[in-house]
């Protein structure tokens, strides 16, 4: 029988900013091509859904308007969501959906919109835009990911991700709280140079987008690893693809990164 | 006296600064004037009779503003007009001292037209006290540049603010735009009328209720958030349109539909494709209809407008090949460009051309947005280039394009050769340029003396 993993979109209307699809399409495509199925369900406001259910969550960035939309909505399924979270369900969050999942998000006016503290984070409103190409060190991630499945690999992990990040707020990690990875070029979670994104359990909040996923398929699958393991309790190597065209991209950008100009206004 | 001597010095920056060859002169005696006379631009302005016209939103804004010209200029009228879309307000102040005599006191033109980025609106509008606004449609364009489309709105409205007595003519099949008339309620509204429908699935368009936060309704929706919305639940709905647009028809070149104004209803036939050059179309000829200009010149001016400059611009090779020039700068303009490609069905040589540099918004995102998927089955063969050429050729590859048709050649002008060399007589490349891009595409055609100057 066909493997299949259930991808629940959270909020695909009002957080799909920076092109937030080349993600899902990502899944999708990396599934497909190995014979494994996937669904899509696309959460939205007030929609009646079981986290128990999902295999994989995603969530993107919004705009201000957009987030507005769905905080409320969010909030209430604030406790299910981190009850699946902790029993190993893998998500990706992506800018505002990164935020979002940490303690709370402070306006400039100070106050605080409340997030579902899936990660020991908080984020402030900087006074800065901080915007451009990044590259992120992955490499304590990465070795981590060859062992989190006895043996059974994803392919050719690569240790850098590259991506493209545009965001005001500074995402603050609290004691205990795992990067994602460190800056090698761009601003990263405080505009400083120095962590960026953060992890727990098989969560990850980052905020790369460029789209993210496509130009750096061993995190895809990765998570398609993750997804895996949550559905069945057990997984094998995924069948290798040939990622010629997804390494040229993710080289292109580290390269891009060298002289592309980065802006904080 | 600080007029005159403002105009003095602009006039000695030009000379000099096209004496010596650094650059085209277009913003220096501006910003030289300003210098001097920082009143400059609105006390020029205020000389020119016809009032002042601004054109601003996401898509459409030179087409549109080169349509008024047209129409305008067929009447008879002389337009003062940033046609080379300079619309930083040194360069605002370059073009009007151009057109001014020698002590200011007159301008050689009738109508000011001004076609100006959204995030300068309120700027311009407080220097220039326009008398007539049109704003095309709000779309998200180059986020790293502009910020997010609601932000955009915002800055649109507080400009409107500054412009009470100004006639704002509004989309009013953008439920943004439309939205703007809180802000200013000297509106009209122009829209389709029609049941065309689009291929593409529109996915990234939030089409949320602006009143109540619901998902709206649309019958039909014509691409990304236009059409003719309705709120299920707080029965918000698209206004009555003042200038409309019906029967529709459509070729990969070009566009025919009945237009419907307050004083006439005339068949227009325009030679640029898709919807998206209807409705720019529609809003120059709004505003021109409210100017008075008779139906007869609107029609025959939109009937024989060519494309603005790189934007849809078909040139021809010689033994009946032709390279087709349609620039795209984000997702909802690719997908309706890729869209127009589709209307006759036939195969299609294409290059698609992606920089990232900041005129082209430097972050490549966006591509991700773009339904890639709507022309896979008419490529014949893709050549991918620009600075991320890369990005583009994943993009096709998680589309599902059979890769063996898609080559990359990152080099412009060898991208240009090759696409060229695929061509048989009788066929067209249609090359699909983000910005830069697009600039060094029709240079190197220039530099082949295929297109005009390199500035229209």
């Amino acid at each position: 029988m066909a493997m299949k993993i259930k991808i629940f979109h959270l909020y695909p209307d009002a957080m799909n900013l920076y092109g937030d699809l080349g993600n899902i399409i990502t899944l999708q495509k990396r599934c497909e091509w190995r014979g494994i199925e996937t669904e899509v369900v696309n959460v939205k406001v007030g929609d009646k859904v079981n986290f128990a259910e999902a295999d994989l969550l995603f969530m993107g960035g919004g705009q201000d308007s957009g987030q507005k939309l769905i905080t409320e909505d969010l909030v209430k399924r604030g406790p299910e969501i981190k009850a699946a979270i902790e029993e190993g369900l893998p998500a990706l969050l992506v800018c505002g959906g990164f935020q979002l999942f940490g303690h709370y998000f402070q306006t400039k006016e100070g106050d605080k919109i409340p997030g579902i503290s899936i990660f020991n984070a908080y984020t402030v409103a900087g006074d800065k835009r901080l915007i451009g190409n990044v590259v992120v060190d992955i490499a304590h991630t990465a070795s981590e990911w060859q062992n989190q499945f006895k043996g059974a690999v994803s392919g050719n992990i690569q240790t850098t991700l590259v991506g493209f990040e545009n965001h005001s707020g500074q995402t603050i990690l609290e004691n205990g709280t795992k990067p994602f990875g460190y800056i090698i070029r761009g601003f990263g979670n405080k505009g400083d140079g120095g962590y960026e994104g953060a992890i727990y359990k098989n969560a990850y909040g980052t905020y790369l987008h460029g789209s993210l996923l496509p130009k750096n398929p061993w995190f895809a699958d990765h998570l398609i690893m993750c997804a895996l393991y949550h559905r069945y309790g057990n997984v094998e190597s995924l069948a290798q693809l040939d990622d010629t065209i997804e390494i040229a991209a993710h080289n292109a950008a580290i390269e891009r990164s060298k002289t592309a100009r980065t802006v904080s206004i | 006296m600080r007029k005159f001597l403002a105009i003095l010095a602009a006039e000695f920056a030009r000379s000099l600064s096209q004496l010596t060859k650094r650059g085209s002169g277009s913003a220096l005696p501006g910003l030289v004037a300003q210098k001097i006379d920082p009143g400059i631009i609105t006390k020029l302005a205020a000389k020119l009779p016809g009032g002042i016209i601004l054109v601003t939103g996401t898509n459409g804004k030179t087409t549109t503003a080169k349509m008024i010209a047209g129409i305008l200029e067929q009447d008879g009228k002389k337009v003062v007009y940033n046609f080379n879309g300079s619309n930083l307000s040194r360069g605002l102040a370059s073009i009007l001292i151009q057109h001014t005599n020698f002590w200011g006191t007159k301008m050689d033109g009738e109508v000011g037209l001004f076609e100006v980025d959204e995030a300068t609106m309120p700027e311009i509008v407080a220097l220039l006290k326009p008398t007539t606004i049109v704003v095309t449609n709000l779309f998200r364009d180059q986020l790293d540049r502009y910020g997010e489309v609601d932000k955009t709105a915002t800055i649109i409205g507080h400009a409107l603010e500054l412009a009470p007595d100004s006639k704002v003519f509004l989309n009013a099949d953008d439920p943004l735009v439309a939205s703007l008339v809180k802000y200013n309620r000297n509106v009209a509204y122009f829209g389709i009328d029609d049941d065309y429908k689009t291929l593409s699935k529109g996915a990234i368009d939030s089409r949320n209720c602006l009143s109540c936060g619901a998902e709206l309704t649309f019958n039909p929706r014509f691409f990304g958030h236009l059409g003719n919305y309705t709120c299920p639940k707080c029965g918000a709905s698209r206004p009555t349109l003042d200038y409309s647009l019906k029967n529709l028809n459509f070729t990969v070149e070009n566009s025919e539909a009945s237009m419907i104004t307050p004083t006439f209803s005339e068949k227009i036939s325009i030679q640029l494709p898709g919807l998206y050059n209807l409705y720019n179309a529609l809003a120059a000829g709004a505003i021109t209809e409210y100017l008075k200009v008779p139906k007869g010149t609107i029609v025959y001016a939109l009937n024989n407008i060519s494309a603005a400059f790189g934007r849809m611009e078909k040139i021809s090779l010689g033994d009946g090949k032709n390279v087709f020039l349609m620039l795209v700068k984000n997702p909802t303009g690719f997908t309706q460009t890729i869209e127009t490609l589709t209307f006759d069905k036939k195969p299609k040589n294409i290059l698609i051309a992606l920089n990232d540099n900041f005129a082209d918004g430097t972050d490549v995102s966006w591509i991700w947005d773009a339904e890639m998927e709507i022309i896979r089955d008419y490529a014949k063969k893709v050549i991918v280039s620009g600075i991320r050429g890369e990005d583009m050729q994943l993009r096709l590859k998680y589309s599902e394009y059979d890769m063996s048709k898609v080559v990359l050649e990152r080099d412009l002008k060898s991208a240009l050769e090759k696409g060229i060399a695929t061509l048989a007589s009788g066929e067209t490349l249609y090359i699909l340029p983000t910005y830069t891009a697009m600039l060094e595409l029709r240079r190197t055609l220039s530099n082949k003396g295929l297109v005009k100057g390199f500035m229209e």
